[in-house]
């Protein structure tokens, strides 16, 4: 049979259309473009505001975060006053919340646990396999040996809040409450009750 | 009455205009929904970050470099400092991290591009989400597997309103992976099997039968017997429920 042209070119864009249509209606997309969306109306999407992280022309610096004013504290923060060194005032200076031990406080600072101190010192604490000790970075300390166990809940706090040696500091990233949370699930996976939060302990630990 | 060629240019004629029409008005139509304008945006970053390295193969939880999520509306890109807690030691002089190192030094922020967006008319909330028991990949896709971001999800309206309408079809279950907190604990055992994180949890609310508006479609007017927020100044997380409907929610 011989086709007409024009019936070629009615064949060739019924056919085109049905592909795009198919692709349209049905398909997930599968390409991948370097270039920003296309957006109908940019000036409603992107309008003239201060959005975290993100640049603005208003400022100097460029930036759209603020820096505080010097010695000011954002409402309902609590940063960490001490330094890594100040470790003996620690003992007086926090103050253990006394979480009890219930299955929610637990879930908290496992859940806690395991997102911010499980890189380095793994879910069971212990050091090994984590992710950074198994790239390299030796002498990461049992959280689960005697002398860390015999540390107090207001010196493992101050840890987790000020740094120690290497580790930095996790008051930025964990609020306080949490971070009492995971000393009350540490404790879980050291096997002990753990020491009362103020008493003063034998200063030979120091990792 | 016309001439047998002038008769053929009609038709020709008629046929391209048509289909051309038809293919621009599908491809306005269409085209410019998210689903293929913005789904796969994938630039190119700054620093060659690889997701599928740090969350997919050293199983590093999402909230440790985002976090701050559960509690504020904008999920944080991570502090250089973050990236340096661990890179101080490991790969310290790597040369794809010169730029981490530089901005660590300078105190000048890394020019992270951004990918996803909604439009600055629509408030998006992270913290009522996560604190919802939504698992990221609900809305970023898995992001453990892409060694580079891209966008796997629309974030158009409509697809804010399947899931506000019908959770129980489209929402991922909270994964340990995820950092997301469901009040419960996990058995070290099945923490300690490295099989454990990635086991594909489909999508699943807590449990179908509680499920019920927290507002009632049109005009608000919240659940008064929703369970306390707090449980010893710890954030509880909100049992599963139906998102708002209501424009007021997402567009004030």
């Amino acid at each position: 049979m011989k086709l007409r042209f024009s019936q070629i070119i009615q064949i060739a864009i019924g056919i085109g259309l049905a592909v795009l249509a198919v692709m349209l209606f049905t398909g997930q997309k599968t390409w991948f473009s370097e270039d920003p969306p296309i957006e109908i109306q940019p000036n409603l999407d992107h309008q003239f505001r201060a959005i975290p992280q993100s640049p603005n022309s208003f400022f100097a610096d460029g930036k759209s975060l603020r820096e505080p004013v010097e010695g000011s504290i954002a409402r309902g923060a609590q940063p960490y006053q001490l330094g890594p060194g100040d470790i003996d005032a620690a003992e007086t200076a926090n103050v253990d919340p006394k979480l009890p031990k219930t299955e929610f406080v637990l879930a908290r600072g496992q859940n806690r646990f395991n997102t911010f101190c499980s890189p380095c010192h793994y879910y069971n604490g212990k050091s090994e396999n984590s992710a950074v000790s198994k790239r390299g970075w030796a002498g990461i300390p049992d959280l689960t040996r005697p002398e860390t166990a015999a540390l107090s809940n207001a010196r493992i706090f101050h840890i987790i809040s000020a740094g120690q040696n290497l580790m930095p500091s996790y008051a930025d990233k964990i609020d306080p409450i949490d971070r009492w949370a995971i000393v009350r699930y540490l404790r879980t996976l050291q096997g002990v009750e753990g020491v009362a939060s103020n008493s003063p302990v034998a200063s030979t630990a120091t990792n | 009455m016309f001439s047998r060629k002038f008769d053929m240019g009609v038709k020709v004629g008629g046929a391209v205009v048509g289909g051309v029409v038809g293919v621009l008005f599908l491809l306005g139509y269409f085209g410019f929904r998210n689903d293929f304008a913005d789904v796969g945006y994938r630039p190119e970053q700054p620093v060659p970050f690889s997701h599928k390295l740090h969350a997919g193969q050293l199983q590093i939880h999402c909230q440790y470099c985002h976090a701050g999520v559960e509690k504020s509306a904008h999920s944080p890109v991570p502090t250089t400092q973050t990236c340096m807690n661990c890179h101080t030691a490991v790969k310290a002089e790597s040369p794809k991290l010169k730029l981490v190192r530089d901005s660590y030094e300078t105190g000048n922020p890394i020019s992270w591009v951004r990918i996803h967006k909604v439009p600055d008319y629509a408030h998006f909330n992270h913290s009522r989400h996560i604190r919802a028991q939504i698992d990221c990949k609900s809305c970023h896709g898995p992001i453990e597997e892409m060694g580079v971001v891209s966008q796997a999800k629309p974030l158009s309206m409509g697809w804010c309103l399947d899931c506000h309408r019908n959770p129980e079809a489209n929402i991922v279950g909270a994964r340990p992976i995820s950092g997301v907190f469901t009040g419960k604990v996990h058995k070290m055992e099945n923490l300690l099997d490295s099989g454990y994180i990635f086991t594909p949890i489909k999508a699943q609310v807590a449990d179908k039968a509680s499920l019920k508006p927290l507002t009632v479609p049109q005009y608000g007017g919240y659940d008064v017997n929703l369970p306390k927020v707090e449980v010893a100044g710890i954030p509880h997380p909100k049992v599963a429920g139906v998102g708002p409907e209501n424009c007021s929610s997402c567009h004030y």
